[in-house]
């Protein structure tokens, strides 16, 4: 536990130590907050939907910023060697760097609370789609972070990594429109798959169970993945 | 000239003996130093088809520093890799202290200190913060955390950079900083990757006092391929060729063979006779052809120190000009040959 929490801390600080992290969490407040005070004037709703919808395609964009340095950096300065020849297993090193990069992006996301606070002041909002919408917004950054972690350890190169994340990302995002050229089941395997159509019930206020275990099964299997990808040497 | 055919204690044909069953330490071969720390047996590693290590088998044993020799591509760093558990091997076993770097690895890992080529550490870290950061990773809290942090800046003389960020440091700190993370924990084994790379003539010196004090608390395994580090810090020597062992060379301690030639005005040839035979340290006197009006002198030297104990006092009496003459080593006579005859296969 000692060096899991060592490695947490030691990842979380890497994270700040960079202005990546500041450039990232900076524009997607900006961005956000455009969105939500143009939706609230003009639609006169308290509601966060659209909020949700653009946080989303911005974490898209975002995490392979956030993860791409992650294992390419440690392996191209050569520090992953003082890591993997300490006695600490893989896994605690995979399950570090996501916690620090989870940490980071719940931290920016939770910023967005303030939009809450203030439909909450003005009016009374519909709280259920709000909670389901964080929800949403955190499986995603988890499923998305660790693809991205699984990309990272396979590379020692930072732009190669933020790249085939990106197009992994984009791909399983907007999977849906494939869909509806291909033949019935296929058509439902594939849809099955986008990130998109799991995540807009929680925006809308629907959780399923299907949902939340597919966000839970990706990130297993990114996390599994990155894991197999650090042992593979 | 100096010496002897060189000893060769162990072949590449040989096997080291056979691990007890459940310890996998192999029985001590010298008296000189104990049991075995680190145990590698037919080792090989392949990257795809290309075979980068094939069949290397050696010891360290306690407070024993072995060197691993070889040219640029020998083997010699992915033989440490996978002894400190960063490759997996592809054939063959290694144990560290009994425990396999593959099966128990965390173990084995726990009692290595490892210090990679080039010292990787972490540029934005500020010293005490990664000694701090490497002494959890291993484990260590509380006293023992400080204790060990403490000992290695004492040892590695570290207190006045303390609070520096490692990547403002000079290379030669930054090498200090990388040992002193592995000597954290006072690991078993302390294995170090060509660690004189891009130090300056004292820092080198440094370094191999350095080393040899560690190697009185742990066993050490060090690579390089400039074969009079080897001869100064080493107590054996495994040379390697294209990722086979050759030989593993037990040094007799004197290496490099020096001897002086002395040359004095011919009317002052009694003062220096009088004084070379007052000297300790000198293993023979030849008197030389006379050159240019000057008596000459070959002056063997006995002693490692003795040459610029002799020349200093000489020069410094006036009465003659040294000039110092250094011999091939026994080591460097072995490589040659060796890697000359595989070039030739």
């Amino acid at each position: 536990m000692t060096a899991f929490l060592a490695l947490v801390a030691k990842e979380l600080r890497a994270l700040f130590v960079s202005p990546i992290a500041y450039a990232v969490i900076a524009v997607f407040l900006v961005l956000n907050g455009y969105g939500f005070a143009v939706t609230l004037i003009a639609t006169k709703q308290a509601t966060l939907v659209n909020v949700f919808f653009q946080a989303a395609v911005q974490l898209v964009l975002f995490v392979p910023l956030v993860t791409m340095r992650q294992f390419a950096e440690e392996r191209r300065g050569g520090t992953l060697e003082l890591l993997l020849t300490s006695p600490v297993r893989e896994g605690d090193i995979v399950l570090a760097k996501f916690a620090a990069s989870m940490g980071m992006l719940l931290a920016m996301v939770a910023l967005t609370l303030v939009y809450s606070a203030i439909l909450a002041r003005f009016s009374t909002p519909d709280w259920g789609p709000i909670y389901s919408g964080y929800l949403g917004l955190t499986l995603l950054a988890g499923a998305l972070v660790s693809i991205g972690l699984a990309v990272s350890a396979l590379t020692a190169n930072q732009v190669v990594a933020a790249v085939v994340s990106l197009g992994v990302f984009g791909m399983l995002w907007a999977i849906d429109a494939w869909a509806a050229l291909l033949p019935s089941p296929i058509d439902n395997w594939v849809l099955g798959l986008s990130l998109l159509a799991r995540f807009q019930p929680f925006a809308l206020g629907a959780m399923y169970a299907s949902d939340f275990g597919f966000f839970l099964a990706v990130t297993l299997l990114g996390l599994f993945l990155a894991v197999r990808g650090l042992a593979r040497r | 000239m100096t010496g002897s055919t060189p000893t060769v204690d162990r072949h590449l044909t040989d096997r080291p003996p056979r691990a007890p069953a459940g310890l996998g330490i192999a029985p001590a071969e010298s008296s000189r130093h104990g049991i075995a720390v680190a145990s590698v047996e037919r080792l090989g590693k392949r990257y795809g088809r290309r075979q980068a290590v094939d069949g290397v088998s050696f010891e360290v044993k306690e407070r024993e520093v072995v060197g691993l020799l070889g040219p640029n591509g020998s083997g010699k760093t992915t033989i440490l890799r996978v002894i400190t558990g960063y490759l997996r091997p592809s054939e063959g076993t290694v144990r560290i202290d009994g425990f396999d770097v593959v099966r128990d690895g965390h173990q084995a890992r726990a009692r290595i200190g490892y210090v990679p080529e080039n010292a990787p550490l972490y540029g934005h870290m500020r010293v005490d913060e990664f000694l701090h950061f490497m002494g959890r990773l291993r484990g260590l809290r509380g006293g023992a955390l400080r204790r060990g942090i403490e000992s290695a800046r004492a040892r590695l003389a570290l207190e006045p950079v303390g609070d520096a960020v490692i990547g403002r440091l000079s290379r030669g700190y930054r090498q200090r900083v990388s040992i002193a993370q592995a000597v954290l924990n006072e690991p078993k084994l302390l294995v170090l990757d060509e660690p004189t790379n891009g130090l300056d003539p004292r820092q080198v010196i440094e370094l191999r006092g350095l080393l040899r004090t560690l190697a009185r608390d742990s066993a050490v395994l060090i690579t390089s391929h400039v074969l009079a580090e080897m001869e100064r810090v080493a107590d054996r020597v495994a040379i390697l060729l294209d990722g086979r062992l050759l030989t593993v060379h037990q040094l007799a301690g004197a290496g490099r063979g020096t001897s002086l030639r002395v040359r004095a005005r011919a009317d002052r040839a009694d003062e220096v006779a009088v004084a070379l035979s007052g000297l300790a340290g000198i293993g023979g006197v030849t008197r030389e052809e006379p050159e240019g009006g000057l008596a000459g002198w070959r002056v063997e030297v006995s002693e490692a120190g003795a040459a610029p104990r002799v020349a200093a006092a000489l020069c410094l009496a006036g009465i003659a000009s040294v000039e110092t003459v250094e011999t091939a080593s026994d080591l460097e006579e072995l490589f040659l040959r060796l890697t000359a005859s595989r070039a030739l296969q």
